[in-house]
């Protein structure tokens, strides 16, 4: 063949995959946001679920997926901060480092499901907390931990070291120079990450299914030890009984409400790392 | 308080969170290997046989393993090869204003949560399946793959494409200098160059599709056993997730019923771990992570 024709074929096929990925990404977005936007209105978004999810709405469904990710970012955000401080700050050996970076990467690498048998056998089981609201928050605050600590670690690591010689000179310890300069430049970053984490963490499915929420009759938990309705796993048990064209219409709006909930974590996030790096170039 | 009190309670504070955030990793190994202990002493090598009948005492994972590896195979198989051409048509041929349009559109795909992946897949990828090949039921071993490959494109892409991207533009000068066409230049200058990254970003895509729940979980049938003949994965399987998924709850705590089942997961983590430490010795994923 010659290599004329061997570049036009290698052109075509380079369109022809692009042209496929982009099919894939219309097909998508179309699909949800057709069926999604039929399938909800305002009684939907503030009414609770009936049959199983086949009707009513999904008010405490949203509720319920709120809460969860909001106790995880209460979890996972100081503990997130205190790794990223103590490897930034504190940790200078470099095999130590090396060691903790494969056990964050590590960690992000663990398959979500792995993380809901832990709970299961841990929290529910060995604790003996029950399917509980608090068991599902601590276990996607561990699942969304590496993104907040890498994130975080960057922006205090990347803070230029004349700050922290300027601040060591006031006659600061090393902590007040933690607390008063680092992280306020610092934290912008962590909460980047915090965003970026809840993105992730408001759709996971597979580690709350067994140890967080209730498939119907939730409503507002009286305490952390109570089970909570989510999104993701009324998505799943609609999704189960697809042959209803109730319930799949339902669950096309509760789609349809997830996606929006993490599209909205995914812009706060990018509207606060453009903010701040105005800022820092200023 | 006194300032030298603080900066110790500080101290403290942040090597505790460490300790922690490190110990999470082999806190989970620790209880996936305890719970597991029991079935690997009852059962021994039985474990790899292909019967698994929990009320006669057989807990055979060999069609779970089967069925992780065929989807994981597929996804890998149908992913790769588009999701490479994308990318050299991204850093390559497109104009480079269209470059952070098309990415952040990538980003969009892949911050679709699994499950309405699998929810698509329900609602149409086994209907096709079952309607092109004549099924009784679309809901197969392919369904399974195909939406993961699916799934995990959007990482091949962005991630080799960055791998590609990097090559500084020396290397291409030259080699249009020597007169190369433009394939020639991709395949015999930049990706040899890229190949590390690339190799990483596709042990990383595979690692995302092995342990990947929800979607395989509704589309793949869920039949405990092996085809025959091997390669013929239009017909219902199961794969360790999705054998977790449904049946985990269905288990006593306690029982070697369970403990199999925990026995399979910590399979599945040692080899999802394995992959994803590799694929970081062989790419920089530092920024990658978030962004």
């Amino acid at each position: 063949m010659s290599r004329i024709l061997k570049n036009r074929l290698f052109s075509g096929i380079s369109w022809i995959s692009l042209g496929i990925c982009c099919l894939i990404l219309v097909f998508l977005i179309a699909v949800i946001a057709w069926n999604g936007i039929k399938a909800i209105n305002f009684d939907f978004l503030m009414s609770e679920s009936r049959h199983f999810g086949a009707s009513g709405g999904i008010y405490y469904q949203i509720v319920g997926s709120l809460l969860m990710v909001l106790v995880a970012a209460l979890i996972s955000l100081p503990l997130a901060l205190g790794t990223a401080v103590y490897k930034s700050e504190y940790l200078k050996n470099s095999k130590l480092q090396m060691l903790s970076d494969s056990l964050i990467y590590g960690l992000n690498g663990i398959p979500s499901i792995v993380f809901g048998l832990f709970g299961l056998i841990f929290f529910v089981n060995i604790l003996n907390t029950g399917i509980s609201w608090f068991v599902g928050s601590v276990i996607l605050a561990f699942m969304i931990l590496p993104t907040i600590v890498l994130a975080s670690y960057q922006s205090i690591n990347s803070i230029p070291d004349h700050y922290r010689e300027s601040a060591l000179a006031l006659g600061m310890d090393k902590w007040r120079v933690i607390t008063t300069v680092l992280l306020p430049q610092g934290i912008s970053g962590a909460v980047t990450g915090l965003l970026i984490g809840l993105a992730r963490a408001v759709g996971e499915t597979a580690p709350i299914m067994f140890i967080a929420t209730a498939y119907s009759g939730a409503r507002y938990p009286d305490s952390l030890l109570e089970p909570v309705a989510a999104l993701p796993t009324h998505i799943l048990a609609l999704a189960q009984q697809a042959t209803d064209p109730d319930a799949l219409q339902a669950a096309w709006g509760a789609s349809f409400v997830l996606i929006c909930l993490v599209t909205l974590f995914s812009i706060s996030a990018l509207f606060i790392r453009k903010r701040t790096q105005i800022l820092s170039e200023r | 308080m006194p300032a030298l009190i603080t900066d110790k309670v500080g101290k403290n504070y942040v090597l505790f969170s460490t300790l922690i955030s490190a110990g999470v990793i082999f806190m989970i190994l620790l209880m996936l290997l305890i719970y597991s202990w029991e079935a690997i002493t009852q059962n021994g090598w039985q474990l790899f046989t292909t019967v698994w009948n929990p009320p006669a005492g057989q807990f055979g994972i060999a069609s779970m393993l089967y069925g992780t590896v065929a989807v994981t195979v597929i996804a890998v198989a149908l992913a790769v090869p588009i999701g490479l051409m994308s990318a050299i048509m991204i850093s390559e041929i497109l104009p480079g204003r269209y470059r952070v349009m098309v990415k952040s559109l990538l980003e969009l795909l892949a911050g679709i949560p699994s499950i309405i992946y699998g929810l698509i897949g329900v609602a149409f990828f086994s209907l096709w399946i079952g309607n092109i090949f004549e099924l009784d039921t679309g809901r197969t071993i392919l369904t399974g793959g195909i939406l993961l490959a699916i799934m995990i494109l959007p990482i091949i892409i962005t991630l080799s494409e960055d791998a590609i991207h990097n090559v500084p533009d020396i290397y291409r000068e030259a080699a249009f200098g020597l007169g190369l066409y433009r394939h020639e230049v991709i395949f015999s200058t930049l990706l040899p160059i890229a190949r590390a990254d690339i190799a990483g970003a596709v042990l990383l895509g595979l690692g995302r599709a092995m342990g990947e729940t929800m979607a395989v979980m509704l589309v793949i049938g869920s039949i405990d056993r092996i085809p025959s003949p091997v390669f013929n994965t239009l017909v219902p399987g199961q794969t360790i997730t999705s054998k977790l998924g449904r049946e985990i709850t269905e288990s006593a705590f306690g029982s070697v019923h369970f403990s199999s089942m925990i026995f399979m997961g910590l399979m599945l983590l040692i080899i999802v771990l394995g992959i994803t430490l590799i694929a970081q010795r062989f790419i920089k994923l530092r920024s990658r992570l978030y962004e």
